[in-house]
């Protein structure tokens, strides 16, 4: 770790630190849809963007850990992950209109019964 | 004991071409004694509505397919709208003997449970082994998923108060409606009970049945865990 921060390594773990902290809020009041999985999955995820900020050098070893060396190897990665949230928006998006198309034939079959 | 008058008991039966037999299950229905039976088409391409409707059933139709438990839950509301107590769902296939309608609704209107699951498995007799396999994974993944093991998560056999009616909230439209409603019997702490039927695996049931098939129980599965995440 440098010995001193830079302002976005700061930001990072302050943003990071109010999702975790929310995440934790959200399950201990056991709100809707609020599940010990989906927790995990938060603190996973922006615990794990605080630590590649504060220790940035981590990615190398990472990289080298998982043989995995050079820029092009990078942007070849990278590419990967935004097709995977760009599908998984997608997969998201059809999920919604599906529910909602159901909702709408529903409806209608629902307001035929009150016209009998 | 609470009391419910027997005419406020709805009988929901989705149907996705179904003529062919959805006129005998009606009937056996009403010579069980259930005369309110809310047959729902479910977009499909036949008569099964007209069937249904000349069989002496209120039937409604979805303009469009939509899955068997978006079918079954516009079911669910009709039956609510109509001032339902109780509420039975039952496949429109025939596989489902009506007569076990009165030894699913019994604890309900003795006022013990909210939920009464109907299962194959209690008494497995004359079960192809391959469905109880595929039966048992089923229960063992909305276990894990949803977190209550019972021992028919796929049975669509089963019945309701009015207060578990009103509580129960799926979004599922296809066979993982059945075990999206186990997830909301234990996040709604709704008392359930599982009550042994009887399955007639006839052919024409059986040829239902396979439509359910190896991948349809992966996509089941997917949907489930995308409903998860999602």
């Amino acid at each position: 770790m440098n010995s001193s921060l830079h302002l976005y390594q700061i930001a990072i773990i302050l943003i990071a630190s109010v999702m975790i902290f929310q995440g934790g809020k959200n399950f201990v009041r056991r709100k809707k849809g609020q599940t010990f999985l989906k927790l995990l999955i938060r603190v996973i995820v922006w615990g794990g963007m605080a630590v590649v900020a504060v220790y940035p050098s981590l990615t190398n070893d990472i990289a080298e850990l998982i043989g995995m060396q050079g820029n092009i190897n990078a942007v070849i990665l990278t590419g990967f992950i935004l097709v995977f949230l760009m599908i998984f928006k997608l997969l998201s998006a059809i999920e919604r209109l599906e529910q909602q198309m159901t909702e709408v034939t529903r409806k209608e079959s629902l307001q035929e019964l009150r016209e009998k | 004991m609470a009391t419910f008058s027997e005419n406020k008991i709805f009988i929901v039966v989705p149907a996705y071409n179904e003529e062919k037999v959805i006129q005998d299950v009606i009937l056996e229905i009403q010579n069980a004694g259930y005369q309110n039976i809310i047959v729902v088409d479910d977009g499909g391409t036949d008569n099964t509505r007209a069937v249904a409707e000349r069989a002496g059933a209120t039937a409604i139709r979805h303009k469009i397919n939509r899955g068997k438990g978006a079918a079954t839950k516009t079911g669910i509301e009709a039956a609510k709208l109509l001032r339902a107590d109780i509420i039975v769902t039952i496949d429109g296939d025939g596989q489902h003997d009506p007569q076990d309608i009165k030894k699913l609704i019994e604890p309900i209107k003795n006022g013990r449970i909210d939920v009464v699951l109907g299962t194959r498995l209690l008494d497995p007799a004359g079960m192809p082994w391959y469905k109880i396999i595929q039966n048992k994974i089923g229960n063992i993944i909305t276990w894990y998923l949803f977190g209550l093991y019972v021992t028919d998560s796929q049975s669509g056999f089963r019945a309701y108060s009015r207060r578990a009616a009103e509580l129960i909230n799926t979004k599922s439209d296809r066979y993982e409606y059945d075990s999206e409603v186990i997830r909301e019997i234990y996040l709604r702490k709704l008392k359930y009970i599982e009550v042994p039927i009887t399955v007639r695996y006839t052919e024409y049931s059986m040829g239902k049945i396979q439509k359910q098939s190896f991948w349809n129980g992966v996509k089941t599965v997917y949907k489930m865990i995308w409903g998860l995440i999602n």
